[in-house]
């Protein structure tokens, strides 16, 4: 099961990995006036100080970004088709796509070409020398570097088209569960880098003129789709189409990132190193081999970096939505802007190492700020993202988002909780620890988590920590996802089995611990609350076990936490200690703060907890109050002395469990009233018979037999 | 109650500043544990600065007065090894022991920031790198067993400083894939082949210099050799010597983020 908060978060990664591939570009762009050795007039300036660094940098950026762009496309593309259906999806991306195409190629076109002009006359020394003729081939077109949108618009066509045909030939989803199976078989092992690299290879191998540096030749010339280029790109756009439709493929792919992205850095190498020995590829076994490992270098970045992005970049930050807004706007305009910067500087008598920087720099200024004045507070915005901002706070979009890439997701669902598992499963291996278990622990409560040695109790409190992720359901702290920082910074945690550094003293971690928060109490305070003043000066290691579990509670407190967790609080710890203890639980309480508590001690529960929650077999068996849980049980205990055996009372109607000791009959039973009635009569010689309430131990008891 | 769900508003404005008391205190509190607890590091530090001085001053004292470049091999050799173990075992070893006794698992779940436990860690390795390398050039030139300017001095010690980080990469790798216990043998298994098969103690046979690249050990010799411009060692291009060494570092953290960052 994906759950919605779990999948918007994989989408601020890929966004953030779209955005960065595009951004990319204009790096990759603003290099090409270094290039040691092109002759004038391929770019718009030949600089004075050329650079092999920024050619192999380029070349490496040139590798995958694009084939990066175009799987994250295809993602977003199912999603979108899925989303808005076939009328509806055209209409987005004629709007999204067709039209920036046609109005930015018609704005961009002649700014490109009076640039060019102006620097390749300045290269030449003043006089312009005769230009090329455009090939008079049919469909020649300059696209300029806004082909990748018409080549997006052809995979579209070709793709929807593809799929139409799929699902008339496949009706019972055979096929597609057997491409589906190929898509995860491919990425567990992981091959995919292998066999996703095979297409491109060979559309690369059949090049009659491959200058290896170029990589997959770009479609810039003509309007007629080429063979390389929708080659690689149609590979990793329908790549990442079926990594959408497969259920966990995004999931290996945030797994394996570290694999692919070796195998990137590795193939990568060796290309840069094949291709200083000779740049052109002449037939033979190079030209094959380089191409295989081309593709290899292609699939481990794509799959390696989009994978690290899932695993890291996952939360919503937003700098990275402001950023991944902004990106499409730069990249559609980049192009003027960087390389009339490369003209200007192209004869400064610096090193390029001063004049790269400046102009990436300048050009990154001048588009970020055209952007947010620009752009996204007007129609251009909606145009290009699909939303437009207010002016004033830049946050808020105006109106909310219609695009598979929506803002933030706020607490969605009941606003109470302050914590809350929903719908959640955890298996470890073939154990599985939770069973779609729903907890919330409301604000300004006490929430006791009962449950035997093995019953789920800490794998809870893990997932609330964000220690572990669930296999299904959502885990929500303070409004939000566990593994945000900033919301962590809302918790105060007490664990089990935890050594504090011996060589500190109790007052130094403290502090330590006090430096992670924003605000946290003064350390003083933080002492006197836990009841540590008399030793904080003392190292951790010379104190005895009951002292370090006060200290660790110190630790826990000293950030005002909205939320604590605490794991076994009061093992170890003496009478008078565990009193001051539950005295700063108390204190908390009434300060608003909410605490989850597992324990073993059920008289603390008794003592301390609004509500308990009791888990076996990883589920949650029963959760009320203290009050509720004694009633939903309704246990009496009946004690008395009598001939009759355990054996024969326990067969009776109404009897949980009986127990003898001390020459005394111990019953705990539902239907008190009735037992009473029937040992009476049973036994004329029943004696010492005492009825009272059953304590949470014997409720506890019965309800973990229960599950069991 | 929306008070007390954190928003993304609040999620952003959250004072940047803190990290960097966290980063800040994180390490004041790694180096004040070095100093409480000397035993741990004494040993280590002790090694490196007796065999220089055993080598250097009593078996090759003669030799070295004779021709200086044995000299400044010698001293190399000890400097190289005492900057690069402490940097290894400094990070990797604690590191490793810190996992086993939960602190790990305890700061992930506090709001620590996750690079700050590292840095502090990496910081204590260079410090105890230092520690370690001062009596060495302290002995060295005190004794005239090393004939360089001071100026080449204060390079090769630059040097030696930044060639120390890949080490504490690895110190983490390790201190991140074994345990506490585990850890000083592991460490000292990929370290030790290194000094002696990149050529640091003995000069190797000419049959074996092609491996001599394989060892971090040596880019960080021919790093130190490069800036301080002692051409008779330099075997290899500055730029390959600088790559080398990060691209190892790059590896080793990288290898350190995937294991710690691993989901239990």
């Amino acid at each position: 099961m994906k759950t919605m908060a779990a999948s918007e978060n994989r989408l601020h990664a890929l966004d953030a990995v779209r955005g960065f591939a595009l951004l990319l570009g204009v790096a990759f762009h603003a290099a090409l006036s270094f290039m040691p050795g092109w002759p004038p007039g391929i770019w718009a300036m030949n600089d004075n100080s050329p650079s092999q660094f920024l050619s192999d940098a380029a070349f490496v950026t040139h590798i995958f970004r694009m084939s990066l762009f175009f799987f994250i496309a295809g993602y977003f593309g199912r999603l979108l088709y899925q989303k808005l259906g076939a009328s509806a999806f055209w209409a987005n991306r004629g709007k999204r796509i067709a039209i920036p195409l046609i109005a930015g190629w018609v704005v961009l076109f002649p700014l490109i070409s009076c640039i060019w002009t102006t620097g390749i006359t300045k290269v030449f020394g003043g006089t312009m020398p005769p230009m090329p003729e455009m090939p008079k081939t049919p469909g020649a077109f300059p696209l300029t570097h806004l082909w990748f949108l018409y080549q997006l618009l052809l995979i579209y066509v070709a793709v929807i088209a593809g799929r139409s045909l799929f699902a008339r030939l496949d009706p019972a989803q055979k096929l597609r569960n057997l491409v589906d199976k190929a898509v995860t078989g491919s990425l567990r092992v992981p091959i995919a880098v292998f066999t996703l690299g095979l297409p491109v290879a060979s559309a690369l191998m059949s090049l009659s003129f491959w200058f290896y540096w170029q990589g997959i030749p770009t479609p810039d010339q003509s309007l007629i789709p080429q063979i390389p280029a929708s080659v690689g790109f149609g590979t990793a756009f329908v790549f990442g189409w079926l990594v959408n439709r497969s259920r966990d493929a995004l999931s290996l792919i945030a797994s394996r990132w570290f694999v692919h992205l070796m195998l990137g850095v590795i193939a990568t190498g060796w290309l840069l190193h094949t291709m200083h020995a000779s740049p052109m590829a002449q037939p033979g076994l190079t030209k094959t081999l380089f191409a295989m490992v081309f593709g290899v270098a292609v699939w481990g970045w794509v799959l390696g970096l989009t994978g690290a992005a899932l695993r890291f970049l996952s939360n919503f930050s937003a700098t990275r939505r402001y950023i991944a807004d902004a990106s499409y706007w730069i990249y559609l305009m980049h192009l003027p802007v960087v390389a009339a910067l490369q003209v200007w500087v192209g004869h400064w008598p610096l090193h390029w190492s001063v004049k790269y920087p400046f102009i990436l720099v300048a050009s990154f200024a001048i588009l970020f700020v055209s952007y947010h004045f620009l752009v996204r507070p007007t129609f251009i915005g909606q145009l290009l993202n699909g939303r437009k901002y207010r002016r004033n706070d830049g946050r808020e979009p105006l109106p909310p988002g219609s695009t598979p890439s929506s803002p933030p997701p706020a607490d969605t669902g009941n606003g109470a909780a302050v914590a809350r598992l929903r719908g959640i499963t955890k298996r470890f291996g073939a154990v599985t620890a939770l069973n779609s278990i729903d907890i919330e622990v409301r604000p300004g409560e006490l929430l006791a988590v009962l449950g035997p040695n093995g019953a789920g109790k800490s794998t809870a409190i893990s997932l609330w920590l964000g220690l572990i992720e669930p296999d299904a359901g959502v885990v929500m702290l303070l409004g939000g996802e566990p593994q945000d920082i900033a919301r962590r910074r809302g918790l105060g945690v007490m664990m089990q089995d935890v050594e504090m550094p011996k060589e500190l003293h109790a007052r130094e971690l403290v502090a330590l611990a006090s430096s992670y928060y924003d605000n946290p109490l003064e350390i003083d305070e933080t002492l006197r609350r836990a009841g540590i003043s008399q030793f904080a000066d003392r190292p951790y290691g010379k104190l005895s076990g009951g002292q370090k579990r006060q200290a660790q509670f110190a630790v826990a407190i000293c950030g005002r936490p909205k939320v604590l967790f605490l794991d076994e609080p009061t093992v170890g710890l003496d009478v008078q200690a565990r009193e001051a203890l539950w005295k700063s639980i108390r204190a908390l309480l009434a300060d608003g703060c909410s605490i989850v508590l597992t324990t073993h001690y059920l008289e603390e529960a008794e003592a301390l907890a609004d509500r308990v929650a009791v888990v076996a077999k990883g589920r949650v068996i029963a959760s009320g109050s203290v009050d509720e849980m004694r009633a939903l049980v309704a246990c009496r205990q009946i004690s008395c002395e009598s001939s009759l055996t355990a054996a024969e009372v326990r067969s009776w109607p109404g009897v949980i469990d009986v127990a003898f000791d001390e020459r005394k009959l111990r019953i705990t039973a539902t239907d008190a009233e009735g037992v009473v009635r029937r040992l009476l009569a049973s036994d004329a010689r029943l004696a010492r018979l005492e009825v009272r309430q059953a304590g949470l131990n014997e409720a506890f008891n019965e309800l973990t037999r229960e599950a069991a | 109650m929306n008070a007390l769900a954190l928003n993304s508003a609040d999620t952003a404005s959250a004072p940047r500043g803190s990290a960097m008391v966290a980063y800040f205190t994180e390490t004041r509190y790694e180096l004040v544990r070095m100093v409480r607890n000397p035993g741990v590091a004494v040993p280590v530090l002790a090694m490196p600065i007796a065999l220089y001085a055993l080598f250097a001053l009593v078996i090759f004292g003669e030799a070295i007065d004779k021709d200086p470049n044995l000299g400044m091999f010698f001293f190399a050799a000890f400097s190289i090894m005492a900057v690069t173990m402490q940097a290894l075992f400094g990070t990797g070893v604690t590191l490793a022991l810190e996992r086993d006794m939960g602190l790990l698992r305890l700061k992930r779940a506090q709001p620590a920031p996750p690079a700050a436990w590292v840095v502090a860690k990496i910081a204590s390795g260079l410090m105890l790198a230092v520690l370690a390398y001062i009596p060495i050039v302290i002995v060295a030139l005190t004794t005239g067993k090393l004939a360089l300017e001071i100026g080449q001095v204060a390079a090769f010690s630059a040097a030696l400083l930044v060639g120390s980080i890949p080490f504490c990469a690895m110190g983490l790798m390790v201190g991140s894939l074994a345990s506490g216990t585990a850890a000083p043998g592991y460490a000292l298994l990929i370290y030790l082949p290194g000094c002696y098969m990149s050529g640091m103690f003995f000069p190797l046979p000419k049959s074996m210099y092609w491996q001599t690249g394989i060892w971090p050990q040596f880019h960080v010799e021919q790093f130190a050799m490069h800036l301080a411009g002692i051409t008779k060692y330099q075997y290899e291009p500055l730029s390959m010597a600088i790559a080398t060494m990060l691209g190892y570092t790059v590896l080793f953290a990288g290898i350190t983020i995937w294991r710690l960052s691993k989901k239990e």
